[in-house]
């Protein structure tokens, strides 16, 4: 699941040495980083991605995002992020200055990751930032895993998926047969293919699967 | 009743009248009344004017008739005393002629003498006739009837002269006489003693028409008519001239005679006393038309006063509503200076009331005491002729508990209706609320600048933080990172480079922080250069203008005291200029107070204690103002601490500040009786400087 070689940490300040230095320490801590230096940058990188398949995204990651920058700040860049949703596929942790204190923890109310102020204690935030990345791979595993599922549920027959959801009420075959008017022979036929296309040994656990994506 | 007298208390029951009248509008403006009184007064006027004209009539009718009495009691007493003589006529006769021939002759001339004789007879004692003459001047009288019918009123008369012994007149008695006519007559017997003896009689016969034509005729037979009556009033005799269509005037009187009694009538046709039947009347009427004229001008007259007296109280109370509702003050003045008029608005400026400034002169109630002098000259200038600006100029004015404030006055020339000046007409209007409203603005403008020097001031700091923690985050993390670096011995071989170009980055990093703390502190050494020679009195003069401003508001006298031949300081001039400006505020704001008088702000130059290589000026600001309070004074240099509402508590510990860098020191101290003095010091100007060209 998680590794460090398949996520990024994305860096977003106008500050060159900022961004270096925190590119530094984390390639010490062996954490891959992208820095950018400007928030106008950062969304040129997500939209100039023609590989539909390969968009970062699909990848783990986290963004530190310093809140004052000349152009967009860093709380304009998090509202977008917010609204096209990669917010929630790559945790946004703030860096701030001394003043901006109160608009971090705002930002956090509304669903960034951490705020950091500067200058800050460093191997407590790459610890953030590994937090950080773990969360993006739990949440990119579930949406993968998800969309597996969807497309497994699309390989059944409609006879298959009343079967199948007459199995996860718990009916015995018997009754199957009865309520869908068919013999007790054609169910098991059935059954055994929706175990077979939903890759699971028993009738408890596709309803464990299938309670996974509701 | 006199008309000549009557006029004139006539007139004065008319004015008498018209004031009522006017007294009456005045109350009650009762139009029906009104007019029912002007009808009444009219015909009143008519009424009076009517028994005038009646009365002059009467008048004119009762002189006409007394002038008839008169004439018929004239005529009376002419018939007694004509026929009296006529008595002694024939009492000559009987004396001087006894004998028939002689008498006859006589009675014959007596006969034609008088005119109204119609027979004389000389009878004896027995009325035997013993001689008789008839008027040759007519027929014989008693020619139609015999004498002897007709002796009876003789005879009787006779027998009434014999007992009076004297003459006796016979009752009239009508005679008849050719062609139908007749005549009354009556007969005078006169008897005619001899020694005691009775021995005849003469008579006389008069003819009563020829009597009245005779005797009276002449003088009053032309206008009247003259007649004797029977006591019934039938006539005997008449004669005179007939005038018909006349207003006829009749008088009686009696003509009592021994025998006989007739009454003499006269009746005189005179002209009717028409309405305008001579001088008189005329008079009364053409006055009475004049009167009424008069009357009738009065009334319009009177109409026209209403209605201008109506219009000017209508004008009056729109003048005195205006004047009421004004909050300018109106104050007017005469030639001689003399408040003649102020409005309400005035009065309550002021808190006096009217009475008490009407008629007072200079120094008025209301002038500050301190600046009775410079308003005394001001007034003088005025009085002079000089107009004022058109715009207006200030001053300030003292209310009744002493407070000033300041107004703005607008004075222009009284002129009356004759187009000369009169006085000053001048509106005043309190500005105190203006300048409070403007001092709240500026208070409020300087605490908008305050705040927003301390918005400067926490951005510098916002940016200062930030330029400061760009570098020192860039530390951190390398730091950091070499310190993960080094905590692998292992890979310390490999990493070694990385920590190198960590460490080079950390000394750069540095190097930038340095640099910001250096640009903070250039900026602060950058007003050391600004430092030059200034001659105190230039700092003193560089902030008396803005310091009069408020002096002159809050009414205090500014002193400078600067002593001769002081050295040149050197400082920096900006800064100050700023402390002695504060200072002198504080000072002022000090003396702020009603019940401080006397106000008096000393700026003060001098020289203070030197030593070879150092010489010193002391600057001073000296109050007599409410002093500082022990708990106040010992926090009186911490920034941030303050006794005024809008004060930011920097001032003061600024201006500490200040003279320290200077070099100098601040410090206050108790005036010996009130008030405050602070005093401040800074080096005078150093030889080798004060010599530097362009420096001095």
């Amino acid at each position: 699941m998680y590794s460090p070689q398949n996520s990024t940490v994305y860096i977003v300040d106008d500050d060159i040495s900022v961004r270096e230095g925190m590119a530094w320490l984390l390639r010490t801590r062996r954490l891959l980083s992208e820095s950018f230096d400007s928030a106008e940058a950062f969304l040129a990188m997500l939209e100039n991605t023609t590989d539909p398949g390969a968009h970062p995204t699909k990848q783990a990651g986290c963004i530190l995002l310093d809140v004052r920058m000349p152009g967009m700040s860093g709380l304009a860049l998090f509202e977008q992020l917010l609204a096209n949703g990669i917010a929630q596929t790559w945790p946004v942790i703030f860096l701030t200055g001394h003043a901006d204190v109160p608009t971090a923890v705002d930002s956090v109310k509304r669903g960034a990751f951490d705020f950091c102020e500067k200058p800050f204690s460093d191997n407590a935030l790459v610890d953030r930032i590994e937090q950080a990345l773990h969360l993006s791979h739990e949440r990119l595993a579930v949406s993968r895993q998800a969309g597996q599922l969807q497309s497994q549920l699309g390989e059944l027959t409609e006879r298959e998926r009343d079967v199948m959801r007459l199995v996860i009420e718990g009916l015995p075959n018997k009754l199957i047969a009865d309520q869908l008017e068919i013999s007790v022979r054609t169910v098991e036929v059935h059954r055994a293919r929706v175990f077979d296309k939903m890759q699971v040994k028993s009738a408890v656990e596709l309803a464990n699967l299938l309670r996974t994506l509701s | 009743m006199n008309i000549l007298d009557a006029r004139p208390i006539f007139h004065r029951l008319w004015l008498r009248l018209q004031n009522w009248f006017l007294v009456q509008d005045e109350r009650i403006p009762k139009v029906a009344g009104r007019r029912s009184l002007w009808a009444a007064l009219m015909a009143l006027v008519v009424a009076v004017l009517v028994t005038l004209v009646w009365l002059a009539g009467r008048y004119e009718i009762s002189q006409l008739q007394a002038a008839l009495e008169r004439d018929t009691a004239d005529a009376v007493s002419d018939l007694r005393s004509g026929l009296s003589r006529d008595v002694q006529t024939l009492q000559a006769l009987q004396a001087q002629h006894t004998n028939l021939k002689t008498w006859s002759t006589q009675a014959q001339s007596l006969l034609r003498e008088n005119r109204d004789w119609l027979r004389l007879e000389w009878r004896d004692a027995q009325m035997k006739s013993r001689a008789f003459v008839d008027s040759p001047l007519r027929q014989p009288v008693f020619d139609r009837t015999p004498r002897a019918e007709v002796l009876t009123e003789a005879s009787q008369s006779c027998q009434r002269a014999r007992r009076f012994n004297g003459p006796a007149y016979s009752t009239s008695y009508y005679v008849p006489q050719a062609e139908g006519l007749g005549m009354e007559v009556m007969e005078l017997c006169l008897p005619q003693t001899q020694e005691g003896e009775l021995v005849g009689y003469t008579l006389v016969t008069y003819g009563l028409q020829s009597l009245l034509a005779e005797r009276l005729g002449q003088s009053l037979g032309r206008r009247n008519e003259v007649s004797f009556t029977e006591a019934d009033g039938t006539r005997l005799a008449i004669t005179g001239t007939h005038r018909r269509g006349l207003r006829l005037f009749t008088a009686q009187q009696l003509l009592d005679l021994p025998g006989n009694t007739l009454v003499l009538r006269l009746d005189s046709r005179r002209g009717e006393p028409n309405l305008f039947p001579n001088v008189l009347t005329a008079l009364v009427t053409a006055m009475s038309i004049a009167l009424i004229t008069v009357m009738v001008l009065l009334v319009k007259d009177s109409r026209r006063r209403l209605k201008a007296e109506h219009d000017l109280a209508d004008a009056l109370a729109f003048r005195k509503a205006m004047e009421d509702s004004l909050v300018t003050g109106l104050r007017a003045r005469d030639l001689q200076g003399r408040i003649t008029y102020v409005n309400p608005a005035f009065c309550d400026m002021v808190g006096l009331p009217a009475h008490a400034l009407i008629g007072h002169n200079a120094p008025m109630p209301y002038w500050p005491p301190e600046m009775v002098d410079e308003y005394k000259q001001r007034q003088a200038i005025r009085l002079a002729g000089n107009v004022p600006p058109r715009e207006g100029f200030e001053s300030v004015f003292m209310r009744a508990d002493g407070t000033r404030f300041p107004v703005l006055i607008i004075e222009a020339p009284l002129i009356n209706t004759q187009g000369q000046q009169s006085g000053w007409m001048g509106a005043v209007i309190d500005i105190s609320e203006q300048r409070r409203i403007e001092e709240v603005s500026r208070a409020s403008q300087e605490r908008l600048q305050a705040t927003a020097r301390l918005a400067t001031v926490g951005e510098m700091a916002s940016l200062l933080s930030h330029e400061l923690n760009q570098p020192l985050a860039a530390i951190a993390s390398y730091a950091n990172g070499s310190l993960n670096l080094l905590k692998d011995p292992e890979a310390l071989a490999q990493s070694q480079d990385d920590v190198h170009m960590a460490l080079r980055r950390i000394a750069e990093q540095a190097g930038r922080a340095g640099r910001v703390i250096n640009s903070v502190h250039d900026f602060v050494r950058r007003r050391d250069q600004a430092r030059e020679a200034v001659p105190p009195h230039a700092l003193i003069e560089a902030i008396l203008p803005l310091v009069n401003l408020q002096a002159r508001k809050l009414q205090v006298n500014v002193v400078t005291r600067i002593e001769p031949r002081l050295p040149a300081v050197w400082c920096d001039r900006t800064m100050v200029e700023q402390v002695l400006l504060n200072l002198a505020r504080n000072g002022m704001q000090a003396m702020d107070r009603p019940e401080c008088t006397g106000r008096v702000l000393v700026l003060q130059a001098k020289r203070a204690a030197s030593n070879a290589e150092h010489s010193w000026v002391e600057l001073s600001v000296t109050d007599v103002g409410t002093g500082i309070a022990p708990e106040v004074a010992e926090q009186l240099f911490t920034p941030f601490f303050t006794t005024k509402a809008e004060g930011m508590g920097l001032g003061l510990s600024l201006c500490r500040t200040v003279v320290e860098q200077h070099g100098g020191h601040l410090a206050f101290e108790a005036q010996s009786t009130k008030g405050t003095v602070f005093r401040f010091t800074l080096p005078a100007t150093p030889v080798e400087r004060a010599t530097l060209p362009g420096k001095a």
